[in-house]
């Protein structure tokens, strides 16, 4: 329970002598840190952490039982999905509980979008999850549409949905080779890179840029399809189902791989839901939500697509379902081509737009979840609030859930499987 | 990169206002919470695809925790927490939505934070992924969520004495002069002990009288020389 | 008899210095096959700017060792940090002592020489041991123990998977095994089930994927090599590049025909055309078995640990107790 506590006077603990600190632990009724610290090899638990605990939580996290330490996993660590630090408290090689401490790649871009044009505030969102970049910026391009209140013409829409499902399908390939790469499989992650390498030539082709594409505005695209676009994506799908399926034969039925994925990290749906996971780990525990079908946008409600399941909820099964998700957008990629109509890609718009005052909220199904923007427009020409809700910062919570009671090499697996992005989990 | 075409029409002209996803029978789900909520609802509105209401703070948990168990409401899942600040002396408003799949439109719950004294009991009890948005609402505006067990701040580092997304939030700080200031008391530099600058000009470590720095302290007894050279 | 013994003594102390010396461009070949092969595997280039197509890379990467800092840090145990790399380098070294490169090149044709072999290459446990320990870093114990658990528990299935070999073949002697395989037939064919069970078991014992989570980068750095920088961690990978040499060596003398060639000669090449014929099958077969080694690495991902110690104990240890009982009963009923 937190309670304000405005009375009581406490010394500053980074400065606490130990025997002193050991004291007013004590005295408070929880267990010594280091307990018996001759009998333990010899070490001192010293600098996790480097202040006594605060909240009911970190004591629960920090205070050391039988025979346990705690091991810290990053910041610097090749395996952590950019920077981020685990505190892993383990026995031997048992994990008993688990704290993520993050915020190493925060760079503000809430309260830097609060002094942006609306079209800049386009081009701040891409960094966030740099592997899902035109997810990043469909989300607040439609959120200000519906603020400025106008609608994007279908040409625009339709590009829009086209550049998507080819974020996800590399966004998941490169899933693919992270887990297999955390895992020490050095080759699956390159061929993913070969997959994310042609997409990319070909998004850089229409947008001018292969990471940060900046490719949305409000009111529609930046630029419509040009000859180079339109022959390296005709040469891209005549070979991608190949592709795909060489690259997955690799990794799926490879003993060793089953081995570490099939039963780690399960989540039951209703776990999944309490946490807050969305996207593909929610639909690989057996629920069905697809924001895309649950709440269409964009031009999701002409399509012709099923959500997928799977009922395992295990890392395998988390793999699994990103597999199908890539042929799935492979098959919507084949409808939008077939059915894209002429026009303008761009609605006229003012360079500096002044919406109406008002509240928008808007989601989209990014590779990682359900990635949404709310916006609070004061009638100027910067947002006046600009919210962006990651699916990699709240899917986080699921790892200190599901590790408790496994080993320590499976966290990266684990992690892998769940797929976050540093980016945005920090934003 | 070869030969782009803008488009030049004026076909979509701007200022026609329409839904931007097909419109929402939202009439039965306002038609419920009218009847739910009567007491607590301060404001309802609706939009194409969305339906709002506020309420008070104190009211933030039960009024939830109906929407979530209620069955002909079912909002199972909690889509997104966020936390906005209107400007000193007007208020704090702390913003979920929510999702059902009986209703088709996106719920969004506006509760009112008083600014001066910011508190709202915590939802984190109905949703675990709760603890995160507030974590992370607690760091940037300084909101207290009553009955969370880590309260801690997630993107500054623990000793950080501001919040970075409040409007009055300037360099150096004087939003430490709310009372969410100081929860965590490395927030509160009367607590800070600074005679350490003094005692750690005198402990040196072992070599360090070659270089001809402060001179040596003699070792008492009992304590090791790994003792001084730990990081404090 | 002085003269023999100073003869004896000379020729053993130029078979080590030749052996030494070899250890060094073996390590450098095998490196340089991993970084192009894997790349190649990688559909990637690989080095190719050091020498033609990037061929002296390695050696250069053996320079930079060289020429690092040789950082030690401030609470290690020194003597004992320094002491590691050495004990893991030496028991690599002192297992080349019976390596059969060709008939009447052995260093130290024993006529124990197969017990010596797996005696002496259980002394890299203990500097690996060691080197966890004297780094004064929770990892590194970690990883030290991981890797003390994971090589003891594989000598095990090692050891008992060429008993049955011995038990055909009625001698402990590298030379005479392969002299009973020119006469028998290559031992792969009467012993399939322990050339198996050897194959997996001698990758775990040096650490090679798919067993090599004690330098599993992506989980706990670099294991108990965390601390070493310089040439001290240099000797450590130098001593696992040549244990792969040994071991693929000795695999292919145990089960392979060692120095013979694929087809039967009807006369034996003699002298110094003998040695040299035996040389090139020996270290043909070898780095054919290296190269699959290193296709190994680029192909599977890392087993778990615990996941590791099952195989060991649940599966290849009786394995290769039924393989002796069989191949006991055979030899006792078929009088081979």
């Amino acid at each position: 329970m937190t309670t304000i506590d405005r009375d009581t006077r406490i010394p500053d603990p980074l400065e606490l002598d130990r025997a002193e600190e050991e004291r007013l632990r004590i005295a408070a009724g929880l267990t010594p840190v280091r307990a018996q610290v001759g009998e333990y090899a010899g070490f001192d638990q010293v600098g996790i952490p480097d202040r006594p605990p605060q909240t009911e939580r970190e004591v629960e996290v920090y205070t050391l039982g039988e025979g346990e330490m705690l091991v810290n996993m990053g910041p610097q660590h090749p395996s952590t999905h950019g920077v981020m630090r685990l505190v892993v408290k383990v026995r031997g090689e048992i994990i008993v509980d688990i704290d993520p401490v993050l915020g190493y790649l925060h760079r503000g871009i809430e309260k830097l979008c609060e002094n942006a044009t609306y079209t800049t505030v386009l081009t701040y969102v891409d960094p966030m999850d740099y592997l899902s970049t035109m997810h990043n910026e469909h989300a607040p391009a439609i959120a200000f549409e519906k603020l400025y209140g106008i609608e994007a013409p279908k040409r625009a829409e339709y590009i829009r949905a086209l550049v998507v499902e080819l974020n996800r399908i590399f966004s998941h390939g490169l899933m693919m080779g992270f887990l297999a790469l955390d895992m020490g499989g050095l080759t699956p992650i390159l061929y993913a890179f070969i997959n994310r390498d042609e997409i990319v030539d070909m998004l850089s082709a229409i947008s001018g840029q292969r990471m940060l594409f900046n490719f949305f505005r409000v009111g529609g695209v930046n630029f419509d399809t040009n000859d180079e676009f339109l022959s390296r994506l005709g040469t891209w799908r005549s070979n991608v189902m190949k592709n795909i399926e060489m690259n997955e034969r690799m990794i799926t039925d490879n003993e060793i791989f089953r081995a570490r994925t099939i039963g780690m990290g399960t989540l039951t749906g209703q776990q999944a839901i309490s946490l807050g996971v969305t996207g593909p780990n929610l639909r690989a525990s057996g629920v069905p939500f697809d924001i895309r079908k649950a709440h269409p946008y964009s031009i999701y409600h002409e399509l012709e697509f099923d959500v997928i399941t799977h009922p395992g909820g295990d890392s395998y099964a988390r793999y699994l379902q990103r597999i199908a998700e890539i042929k799935q957008s492979i098959h919507l990629i084949d409808q939008i081509i077939d059915r894209m109509p002429h026009g303008p890609v761009q609605a006229q718009v003012p360079g500096i737009i002044r919406p109406k005052p008002g509240r928008a909220y808007a989601a989209v199904e990014s590779p990682r979840g359900l990635y949404s923007v709310y916006s609070i427009s004061d009638g100027g020409p910067n947002p006046y609030r600009f919210r962006m809700r990651d699916p990699s910062f709240i899917s986080l919570q699921a790892v200190p859930k599901v590790m408790p009671g496994k080993l320590v090499a499976d966290t990266m697996a684990v992690m892998a499987s769940f797929d976050p992005v540093m980016g945005g989990v920090d934003k | 990169m070869g030969h782009l075409r803008r488009s030049g029409t004026a076909a979509h002209a701007l200022g026609r206002r329409r839904a931007l996803t097909t419109p929402v029978a939202a009439g039965a789900l306002v038609r419920l919470l009218t009847e739910r909520f009567a007491a607590d609802l301060r404001d309802l509105w609706t939009d194409a695809d969305t339906v709002e209401f506020t309420i008070d703070a104190e009211r933030a948990l039960d009024v939830m925790r109906s929407l979530r168990d209620d069955p002909d409401l079912d909002f199972f899942m909690l889509a997104d927490a966020a936390a906005v600040d209107y400007g000193p002396g007007v208020r704090f408003e702390v913003v979920y939505h929510l999702f059902s799949w009986k209703h088709p439109a996106w719920l969004r719950v506006r509760a009112h934070v008083d600014r001066a004294d910011p508190r709202i009991p915590t939802v984190t009890e109905l949703w675990e992924g709760a603890m995160f948005h507030e974590r992370e609402m607690y760091d940037m505006m300084g909101i207290i969520f009553e009955g969370n067990r880590d309260l801690r701040r997630i993107y500054m580092s623990p000793d950080y004495r501001s919040f970075p997304q409040r409007k009055d939030f300037v360099l150096p700080d004087d939003a430490a002069d709310s009372p969410a200031a100081g929860v965590n008391p490395l927030e509160r530099p009367e607590t800070w002990d600074l005679s350490r600058f003094r005692d750690a000009l005198t402990v040196s470590v072992a070599g360090s009288e070659l270089r001809g720095d402060a001179p040596a302290e003699a070792v008492e007894d009992g304590a090791t020389l790994a003792d001084k050279s730990r990081p404090r | 008899m002085d003269l023999d013994l100073l003869l004896g003594l000379g020729r053993f102390l130029l078979a080590t210095t030749l052996l030494l010396l070899l250890t060094v461009p073996t390590a450098f070949v095998i490196i340089q096959m991993e970084l192009k092969v894997i790349a190649g595997m990688n559909l990637r280039i690989g080095p190719n700017r050091i020498g033609p197509s990037g061929l002296f890379q390695s050696t250069i990467h053996g320079f930079k060792v060289l020429a690092k800092e040789d950082t030690v840090p401030d609470q290690a145990d020194r003597s004992t940090f320094t002491l590691a790399p050495w004990m893991v380098y030496m028991a690599a070294a002192m297992s080349m002592l019976v390596m059969p490169f060709a008939p009447g090149a052995i260093a130290a044709d024993f006529n124990i020489g197969i017990v010596y072999f797996f005696a002496v290459l259980g002394l890299s446990v203990v500097g690996l041991l060691v080197a966890g320990w004297a780094s004064y870093n929770k990892y590194s114990l970690l990883g030290g123990l991981r890797s003390a658990a994971q090589m003891v528990s594989y000598e095990i299935p090692l050891t008992l998977s060429i008993v049955g070999a011995v038990v055909l073949a009625g001698t402990l002697s590298f030379s005479d095994l392969i002299a009973w395989q020119r006469e028998h037939g290559w031992l792969l064919i009467w012993q399939p089930i322990g050339l198996g069970i050897f194959y997996v078991a001698s990758l775990a014992e040096i650490n090679r994927t798919p067993f090599d989570m004690v330098e599993a980068d992506s989980e706990l750095v670099a294991g108990p090599f965390t601390e070493y920088s310089g040439m001290r961690f240099g000797f450590f990978f130098f001593a696992e590049y040549v244990a792969l040499f040994i071991m693929s060596g000795i695999l292919v003398s145990l089960f392979f025909g060692g120095w013979l060639a694929p087809w039967p000669f009807p006369a034996q090449l003699g002298g110094f055309a003998g040695t040299l014929w035996g040389i090139f099958w020996f270290f043909l077969k070898t780095y054919i078995f290296v190269f699959v080694a290193v296709w190994l690495r680029a192909t599977l991902p890392r087993v778990r640990v615990d996941q590791l110690m099952g195989v060991a104990w649940k599966i290849l240890l009786p394995l290769a107790l039924v393989n002796l009982f069989i191949t006991a009963i055979a030899v006792v009923a078929f009088d081979l």
